[in-house]
């Protein structure tokens, strides 16, 4: 696969307003920052291939090239992506208390991670008020600290590339779906270097339908709250259509077609609702406010699991058929509609494909998705 | 005054040449108190200001026993260029060069921003060497910077250069009115390292010659 | 030099115009002596400076061009010789008062020297102020050599006391910033008295109020014709208006300033001493009718010679229509019909083409053939040396963080510069982080308009730079402007502890003053806080808080915030060689051209004290040039670059 650098990266994903925000080009070099939930470039750099866009999500993912490593055959488009168990889960009792979203599932998982020792460190998205602030812990009990779900994009992998730059080799991290596409290519070596050593200790991919510009909600919603003061923000099943925030003051409830036009245009070709390139994902449970839905989707990820389950870590079990099928349903939906964006825009190659895009894909799983 | 000329030329058409910082104005101005002394008129033209920053600097010198020149050389008219860069020895060629010049230089190079940030590069100084050569009837090379690191400031080099355009005799210089304006302008402490760098500059062309 | 004010009559010096200038008029008893620095005016007061101890002169470098001219116009008003120094730019700062000074007229001798910058080596303009002087109606002078500049300056004094008006003296750089041989004069002893007399009527300029009233501007007005009359018959026999050249010429050049000495060496250059004369003209306004008169008869075809502004060729030819029944039809060459350029300095080539031109004659400076392999070998062994700021310069720094905040607030914001180094905030190595750049004071005050413009839509932040003195000189009235009428704006004042740009002289901000005394400081994050602006102070060196401080003042959309970034010079006198740090590179640390890196260092941050060894695929420390700033080891993203504090 040729490669390129930040000059391309300009053009194929600022210019054509497909960044979201994940941070994976930020903080490898000089060149790339993040401030307030927007990445930008300082100074022009003209280095011909550059870690910056063989890392990130919008800049030609080749699925195949991932399926292959991953899981050992060419990329097929199944809704929940390579699954080798679904189930539900929560908190253990020895896990460490916090403001759980949900069930608490990610956090326990990291937690018992560093706790044994699997990762020496992780990567996780904390909040000031609704600026995402990454952080990197490595004590288990501060994995609590950045519980909650944030709804806007935030650039995590910064934190993951200064982590790196320190000298971490074993690292986990909670990933959007983008986040865990650019991790699992990063991983691929794209640079062909001989000094790579594969860094990702586990990857706890998260559900993600979209997020939000920070800046533009910041915007939006200071004439109704002081964006300082918020503490949790959720969004309820359909038919609520609404994102509810909690402040210190008390519970606001914004119509989701107020903030829609928040939604990073790259969100809007992401095939990938369930984050399908970690070792794991979590997502909410439908009607069970207090539960997660728990994808396994690699043999460490198993093991993990299992472990934790074991020693009271974690608490799983069985997924009801209708939360299953409407969890398919919805993923199928957001791939579809991603594709077919993606198509209409030219933003897609198969492999006979030669311009630069943001995504390729085989053709049969292609036609399969945007058949469904 | 009276008897044989003292000038090759009327007016003598000297340029001394650098980069902002490297002590031309003083270089010039001591040359040219010199000839003052001696009698001859002697107009000096400089720019500085924002090419100090920098930039390059020129200074031209007319020397003449007649009458007062202007403070730019015509086109092609030098006779003598002093260079404290090799650069800018080839800058002032292009402009006020001839077949009959003649060019002492400094050999150590400043490197421009451009060099430094990489957008231009630094021709060898052999090819430099060459380039000078073809465009002057004679021409010295002294790496003026490394004698004066020797003695104790880089910046000595315009004195030792100084030194070195009076060894070639193309102009009524000498270490007794050097001595004399140094006198006049610097503090005694000052002037017996100036007096050597003098000295080492006359020696390095005349060895030369 | 301390012979310019020891040395006595009769001794030759190599002197420098400015120097000239000084020295004639320290001849003429100058006492009071004021002005602001500009290229290339500044070394008159710096010499007179040096002097004053000795000479009782009271030297002052003034906030601005304006307050100069009111404090040299005080001490003529109070009977003693004065004068004020500038460059042209600093004449429209002082026009407004200029007026009225020329309308009511002097008592001690007043003299006003400008000296201009044709071809704008050190200015971002090209403009010139002999047209002062006919729309204001006082004479102008303008040397055409060393020994002139010397001369007449002091001329100047006798000719102002003589015709109870300002007289301005026009030098430009070739001239103020070249040497030549010149005899000293005589050093008067006398000693001076000042008294403000004002208990005569109001019509009694010399022991009246000096008020200009309605009823009284249109009498002062008639008796500034008297004056003009008078000048013009003074000039008619002036020693400083010379020919030279045959009785009957081919062509006449009429020329002044430095030109005369460009004619004078393309007429000998060209053989032409007995076809074509020179008609050297010092005093240029008024013309000098009756010598103008007789000189025009010589020729038909004139050929007028100036810098910048065609304005003696306009008068010329105004005067030679008046003439016409005498002296005949004329036929003028110079710069409106393209026969001496219009735009940039004058040289002795461009006049040399010129007589080419005008008698058909050919001229080959050398020949073709070294012309062109000169020419060739210069393009591929001399590329242009670009302007940077010095190694450990904090304007470098200043610009980096500015920079870095714009693009990290990521909303197309935008500097409004001002005048002095920090100008080279405009191209690459400040980042070009300005994006106007005009007069003293204008950063300020367009930001100031830019602040207001929300309402029609503009969210990008505003920012204004100026340095420590273009804050006294222009900036404080704009500041005013921006805070009483809440313009949002953020004002950046890069101060470090001096007027870099023209030879580090000091202002009100230091604790000393032109004649090296103790003075009180007016400190400027005092005065921005009495104004009501939200003050702070950083280190411009400090990057982390700098970028910190810019980002919270740009997102504030409140009133006017100032962030003062505070670091000396590294020209100044004050740390002449002393380092901070001894920097070094730690090569086996450095990635070079590699992804993480791509030369940060060189490639942007480009400090002349930082070398790319493409040999070793590393950066390097030049130690000639490195001035231990530190700063440098603040931007590697490798911490390549090691700073060990010197002791």
């Amino acid at each position: 696969m040729p490669a390129f650098g930040p000059r391309e990266l300009m053009v194929d994903v600022f210019g054509r307003d497909l960044c979201v925000a994940c941070g994976a080009c930020v903080d490898l070099c000089p060149y790339f920052r993040t401030y307030r939930g927007k990445t930008v470039q300082l100074f022009p750099c003209d280095i011909p291939a550059g870690k910056c866009y063989a890392d990130c999500p919008k800049a030609e993912v080749d699925l195949d090239i991932l399926a292959e490593k991953y899981w050992g055959r060419a990329y097929e488009g199944n809704a929940l992506g390579h699954t080798l168990k679904i189930m539900t889960a929560r908190a253990g009792k020895k896990a460490p208390n916090g403001a759980f979203q949900a069930g608490g599932t990610a956090s326990s998982l990291i937690a018992f991670a560093l706790q044994t020792g699997l990762i020496e460190a992780a990567v996780l998205t904390d909040q000031e008020g609704l600026i995402p602030v990454p952080r990197m812990i490595t004590r288990a009990e501060d994995a609590v600290t950045c519980a909650s779900s944030k709804y806007t994009a935030a650039p995590t992998l910064s934190e993951f590339n200064r982590a790196l730059r320190h000298g971490y080799s074993r690292l986990g991290v909670v990933a959007t779906p983008c986040q865990a596409t650019a991790l699992a290519q990063m991983r691929t070596n794209p640079l062909d270097s001989e000094y790579f050593r594969d860094p990702v200790g586990l990857v706890v991919g998260l559900f993600c339908t979209w997020a939000l510009d920070t800046r533009g909600l910041i915007s939006l919603l200071s004439r109704r709250l002081d964006p300082r003061r918020v503490r949790k923000m959720d969004i309820p099943p359909p038919p609520a259509e609404i994102l509810v925030i909690e402040t210190e003051e008390g519970r606001v409830e914004i119509p989701l077609g107020d903030i829609r036009h928040l939604i990073p245009k790259g969100c809007l070709i992401c095939p990938d609702m369930t984050a399908e390139w970690g070792d794991v994902s979590v997502g909410i449970l439908e009607g069970e406010p207090h539960w997660n839905t728990l994808i396994v989707r690699t043999q460490r990820g198993r093991d993990l699991v299992r472990k934790a389950e074991a020693e009271g870590w974690l608490v799983t079990g069985k997924i009801p058929d209708d939360n299953k099928d409407h969890l398919s349903f919805a993923a199928a939906g957001k791939k579809s509609r991603a594709l077919r964006r993606a198509l209409e825009e030219g933003l897609v190659n198969t492999p006979e494909g030669n311009g630069r895009s943001s995504l390729r894909i085989n053709a049969e799983a292609l036609q399969r998705i945007i058949r469904e | 005054m009276s008897g044989p000329s003292v000038l090759a030329s009327d007016p003598y058409n000297l340029i001394i040449t650098g980069v902002g910082g490297q002590g031309n104005v003083l270089a010039s101005r001591m040359v040219g108190e010199m000839l003052s002394q001696l009698g001859l008129h002697v107009t000096i033209g400089e720019t500085f200001g924002a090419s100090q920053r920098g930039g390059s600097v020129m200074s031209h010198l007319r020397i003449s026993e007649e009458s007062s020149f202007s403070p730019q050389i015509p086109r092609g008219r030098a006779h003598m260029v002093v260079a404290l860069e090799p650069m800018e020895a080839l800058r002032v060629l292009k402009d006020y060069g001839n077949p009959e010049i003649r060019v002492i230089c400094n050999t150590r190079p400043i490197h421009p921003i451009g060099v430094i940030s990489g957008e231009q590069s630094y021709s060898p100084l052999e090819n430099i060497k060459k380039w000078i050569r073809s465009l002057s009837r004679e021409a010295w090379f002294v790496d003026a910077t490394e004698a004066a690191i020797r003695l104790g400031n880089p910046v000595l080099g315009n004195i030792i250069s100084v030194g070195g355009l009076a060894a070639t005799d193309a102009l009524p210089l000498t270490r007794k009115v050097f001595e004399a304006v140094l006198t006049r302008r610097m503090s005694a402490d000052k002037v017996g390292l100036n007096l050597t760098a003098f000295d080492m500059g006359w020696a390095m062309i005349r060895r030369a010659i | 030099m301390y012979e310019l004010w020891e040395a006595g009559e009769g001794v030759r010096l190599l002197l420098m115009g400015n120097e000239a200038m000084a020295r004639g008029a320290m001849e003429a008893g100058v006492s009071v002596a004021a002005g602001y620095p500009g290229t290339p005016s500044s070394e008159i007061i710096e010499n007179l400076a040096q002097a004053a101890w000795k000479k009782n002169i009271y030297v002052e470098w003034s906030v601005n061009e304006k307050v100069a001219l009111e404090v040299a116009a005080a001490a003529s008003y109070a009977g003693l010789r004065s004068m004020a120094v500038m460059k042209q730019v600093g004449m429209n700062v002082a026009s407004d008062f200029l007026l009225h000074l020329a309308q009511y007229g002097t008592r001690g001798g007043m003299v006003l020297i400008s000296c201009e910058d044709p071809g704008a080596l050190s200015s971002t303009n090209e403009g010139e102020s002999r047209p002062y002087a006919k729309m204001m109606e006082f004479p102008l002078l303008e040397p055409g050599d060393f020994q002139e500049a010397k001369d007449m300056t002091s001329w100047a004094f006798r000719l102002s006391e003589d015709l109870r008006t300002v007289v301005m003296v026009r030098s430009v750089t070739r001239l103020s910033h070249a040497s030549g041989n010149v005899v000293l004069g005589e050093l008067p002893q006398r000693r001076a008295e000042a008294r403000f007399k004002y208990h005569g009527s109001i019509m009694d300029t010399m022991e009246g109020p000096i008020i200009n009233l309605p009823g009284t501007v249109h009498v002062l007005r008639s008796s500034q014709q008297e004056k003009l009359k008078k000048a013009s018959e003074i000039f008619d026999d002036s020693p400083f208006n010379r020919y030279e050249g045959p009785e009957r010429a081919d062509l006449l050049i009429i020329t002044s300033s430095a030109c005369t000495l460009y004619c004078k060496e393309a007429v000998r250059l060209l053989g032409l001493r007995d076809r074509v004369g020179i008609l050297k003209l010092g005093t240029t306004w008024p013309l000098p009718r009756g010598l103008l008169e007789r000189h025009l008869v010589r020729t038909e075809r004139i050929l007028v010679v100036e810098e910048v502004l065609p304005f003696m060729e306009d008068n010329m030819h105004a005067l030679a229509a008046i003439l016409a029944p005498s002296i005949g039809i004329k036929r003028f060459f110079g710069k409106l019909d393209g026969t001496i350029p219009m735009v940039n300095e004058l040289n002795p080539d461009l006049l040399l083409k010129a007589l080419c031109a005008i008698l058909d004659i050919r001229y080959e400076a050398v020949s073709e053939s070294y012309a062109g392999k000169a020419a060739e070998i210069a393009s591929l062994g001399a590329p242009p040396r670009e302007l940077t700021f010095c190694p450990g310069c904090p304007h470098r720094a200043s610009f980096w963080s500015i920079h870095n905040a714009l693009q990290l607030d990521n909303r197309d914001g935008f500097v409004c510069g001002d005048i002095g180094c920090y100008s080279l905030g405009a191209i690459s190595c400040g980042f070009n982080t300005l994006k106007t750049l005009h007069s003293m004071g204008t950063g300020t005050g367009l930001a100031s308009g830019f602040g207001k413009l929300r309402s029609f839509g503009m969210d990008q932040p505003v920012i204004a730079v100026c340095g420590d003195s273009t804050f006294y000189h222009a900036v404080m009235p704009a500041l005013v402007n921006a805070i009483h009428n809440r313009s949002n704006i953020t004002l950046i004042v890069l101060d470090n502890s001096g007027t870099a740009m023209t030879g580090f002289q000091p202002h009100p901000g230091l604790e000393k003053n032109a004649l090296g005394q103790k003075a009180p400081a007016v400190d400027i994050p005092a005065v921005c806080k009495a104004m009501g602006a939200k003050v702070k102070v950083c280190d411009p060196f400090d990057l982390e808080d700098t970028l910190k401080s810019l980002l919270e003042m740009i997102e504030d959309e409140e009133g006017v915030k100032v962030l003062v970034l505070r670091q000396i010079c590294a020209l100044s006198p004050e740390k002449k060689g002393k380092k901070s740090f001894e920097m070094a590179v730690d090569e086996d640390a450095c990635l070079g051209e590699n992804c993480g890196c791509n030369r940060l260092c060189t490639r942007i941050f480009k400090c002349p004290g930082l070398i790319w060894d493409k040999q070793r695929g590393a950066a390097r420390i030049d130690e000639v040039i490195c001035t231990g700033c530190g700063v440098c080891a603040s931007i590697c993203p490798a911490g390549a670059i090691k700073k060990k504090e010197v002791a």
